[in-house]
């Protein structure tokens, strides 16, 4: 057996936004080519904004917000489980990091006098700044990383962490269009390798018609699970607003600003705040499935040219195929509300809060293991959490890094080279197995039959049984090509991160983050019992091992309205006519 | 009868270790290439699509969709130098 090894200094994995700032910040203290990035996809289009963004979501401008309202902002939010330093990190840093893309330039809106145009979308401050440009960012991004020096390796699917006494020592993972299996050794690794965006089955039926990027199939969560990395918030699924059938959202954060608004049938508003939380997602479905249904985006009213602004920003960057769609049905803004529907689930953390555990230096529980962007766990954090994070880790792993110590036991190591080998290899000794999209598809039905909220313990036991039958399917899955062997590693990550939701969700036995997790087995949030983190991780015999983490001091206090500040979003008045409450759909 | 139920125990069995039949069939994918545009040689788009659901057809020498794994994320149409691609809306979705 031969397989080549890279050697790296810092070794990032995912050229995301986190990625790429990760990557660049490591770069800048190291001689040419001791940063490896590897890329699944290439790094000018990859990540989970290919085509660039339309805004921040969460920019603490001076002037509009401090850090500290901020931080109080996600912790309601997120119903209060928040590690309120990791929070408060991204909140200090996070202008720094948007002054910076400023110069880099990154085309921000501003006002006539040349400040940042903060608008507000959140509960209750304002964060949201929009970027109608933002399309350049990704090249932007690519440039810099070549620039700096960075040894890039593209279509490179990398597939477990290979350690050395329980600390980090590299990566194995397959080139996807050579089919080369290599190694990139590395004192530090951060994982940033997205979201696990093909978890739940959209309503279309399409396997890639996801919210999130398909390329962004919960590789990082695996990969950091099987390292023996703790993973905490899990039971949180990401779940959002979208155009029905069409992956892609309404906009509130584009069309709130300017107007526009979500409705029911009626016409009439039912929510207070757009920003997307747990608690407005409950009520988002409550009314869907109420007699009230279905949900609309508003438009109608807006003046032309106000349409045509939204249609430039909403066409253009992040999905600009929503133009396309709209047309194909012969829909337009300026005559027909847009139908609305929540989009399959998730994990994400920069949209909601299940990701991988880390502290606010990007550490998680694997000493040299850091994770940012989507998959590392600080709530709410967005693309400028991301881009943050992976900074912060990349000046946290130098330091580690500059004092770690060679690999001891080198032959433990060859054996997990051999062991990842043949299981990433294997597929291709079955050409006519299972097609991988078959496999795939069982195990996004069956997360959809069985976690999708509300969620109920019955259900998600039986879900469980199939997930862990899935695990021996896996090995009737066939490969033919080098693309396919990434979608059957892909397989394996979609089937773990099922795994993951359904124990994490049996766990936590009260309902938390509205819809997210809401269990019509226990409705009411228990503060007594739950007001702690869920933390999983591998257990020495492989079985996954759950616990509960207190929530540590907050350094920014909360008093009790703040705390649930978030829960009165239904628009008072609004009534819920005959919600289906309390079955199961 | 009981001649059918004896083959349906069999039958039953033999499904569970049986391998595995194929089938092909040509059909109907989101990314189509204008074959009159694009050019030999460029892998432009290929280099883009963040799925990798694009490959260099080997009867045509030009872009094609290999793998119906679409994001319609418009990722190559807008990178092509030729203008060469549009990206239909996948059936399932339009």
């Amino acid at each position: 057996m031969n397989v080549a090894v890279t050697q790296a200094e810092v070794l990032v994995v995912g050229g995301g936004s986190a990625g790429a700032t990760a990557a660049i910040r490591a770069q800048q203290d190291l001689p040419p080519g001791r940063v490896v990035l590897l890329e699944k996809a290439h790094l000018k289009r990859s990540g989970a904004i290919a085509i660039g963004m339309d805004g921040l979501n969460n920019a603490i401008v001076p002037g509009h917000a401090t850090p500290e309202q901020y931080v109080k902002e996600i912790t309601t939010a997120n119903d209060g489980i928040v590690d309120q330093r990791a929070v408060l990190a991204y909140a200090t840093r996070s202008f720094e990091m948007l002054q910076q893309l400023d110069r880099w330039g990154v085309k921000f809106q501003k006002t006539e006098s040349g400040d940042f145009d903060v608008k507000k979308v959140h509960h209750q401050g304002r964060y949201v700044l929009p970027m109608p440009e933002g399309y350049d960012l990704k090249k932007i991004l690519t440039r810099l990383i070549k620039r700096a020096g960075v040894q890039v390796h593209n279509r490179f699917a990398a597939t477990r962490v290979l350690l050395d006494r329980g600390r980090v020592a590299g990566v194995i993972g397959v080139d996807v269009r050579t089919g080369e299996v290599s190694v990139i050794r590395a004192k530090a690794v951060i994982l940033c390798c997205g979201a696990s965006g093909r978890l739940g089955l959209p309503a279309s039926g399409y396997l890639y018609g996801t919210y999130e990027n398909p390329s962004n199939a919960g590789d990082g969560y695996s990969m950091a699970y099987h390292a023996g990395a703790e993973l905490t918030g899990i039971e949180c699924f990401q779940i959002n607003p979208l155009i029905k059938d069409y992956n892609g959202p309404a906009c509130a954060y584009v069309t709130g600003p300017l107007g526009g608004h979500t409705v029911n049938a009626r016409g009439d508003r039912f929510i207070q705040s757009d920003y997307w939380s747990g608690q407005m997602m409950l009520e988002f479905y409550r009314e869907l499935h109420s007699s009230n249904g279905p949900v609309y985006l508003k438009l109608t009213h807006l003046a032309p040219e106000t349409l045509a602004e939204i249609e430039r920003v909403l066409h253009r960057t992040e999905r600009p195929s929503r133009g396309r769609f709209h047309l194909g049905r012969g829909h337009e803004y300026c005559a027909d509300s847009v139908e609305m529907h929540i989009s399959e689930i998730g994990l994400c953390s920069g949209h909601s809060a299940s990701g991988v555990w880390v502290n606010e230096r990007g550490e998680t529980s694997v000493p040299g293991l850091y994770a940012a962007g989507d998959m590392a766990c600080v709530p709410h954090n967005y693309l400028l959490g991301a881009l943050t994070y992976g900074q912060i880790c990349a000046e946290n792993a130098l330091v580690y890094a500059a004092q770690a110590e060679p690999p001891v036991n080198e032959s433990d190591l060859d054996d997990q080279v051999a062991t990842e080998r043949a299981r990433i290899l294997a597929p291709l000794s079955r050409p006519r197995g299972v097609p991988h999209h078959q496999y795939e598809y069982k195990v996004r039905r069956l997360v959809n039959d069985y976690l999708q909220p509300p969620k109920t313990a019955n259900r998600m036991t039986v879900g469980l049984e199939y997930f862990e039958r899935l695990r021996g399917e896996l090995e009737e899955v066939g490969a033919t090509d080098p693309h396919e062997l990434m979608r059957v590693a892909e397989c394996g990550f979609i089937r773990d991160c099922a795994e993951m939701a359904a124990r994490a969700s049996l766990f936590r036995t009260e309902s938390r983050w509205g819809l997210y997790h809401h269990r019509l087995d226990y409705p009411e949030p228990n503060d007594a019992e739950w007001f702690v983190h869920v933390n999983l991780k591998k257990g020495p015999d492989g079985e996954m091992l759950l616990s509960k983490r207190p929530i540590e001091e907050y350094v920014v206090p909360m008093t009790r309205d703040e705390l649930s500040g978030y829960q009165g979003l239904r628009v008072r008045g609004a009534a819920e006519n005959g919600a289906l409450e309390g079955t199961v759909p | 009868m009981s001649n059918l139920e004896d083959r349906e125990v069999a039958k039953a069995a033999d499904a569970l270790r049986v391998g595995n039949a194929q089938t092909v069939r040509v059909y109907d994918v989101p990314v189509v290439v204008d074959l009159a545009k694009c050019i030999t040689g460029c892998r432009i788009c290929i280099d883009s699509c963040p799925v990798d659901c694009l490959a260099v057809n080997p009867e045509t020498k030009k872009a094609h969709m290999r793998h119906d794994e679409c994001w319609y994320c418009l990722a190559c149409e807008i990178d092509c130098p030729k203008d060469a691609i549009t990206v239909k809306i996948p059936f399932l979705v339009r």
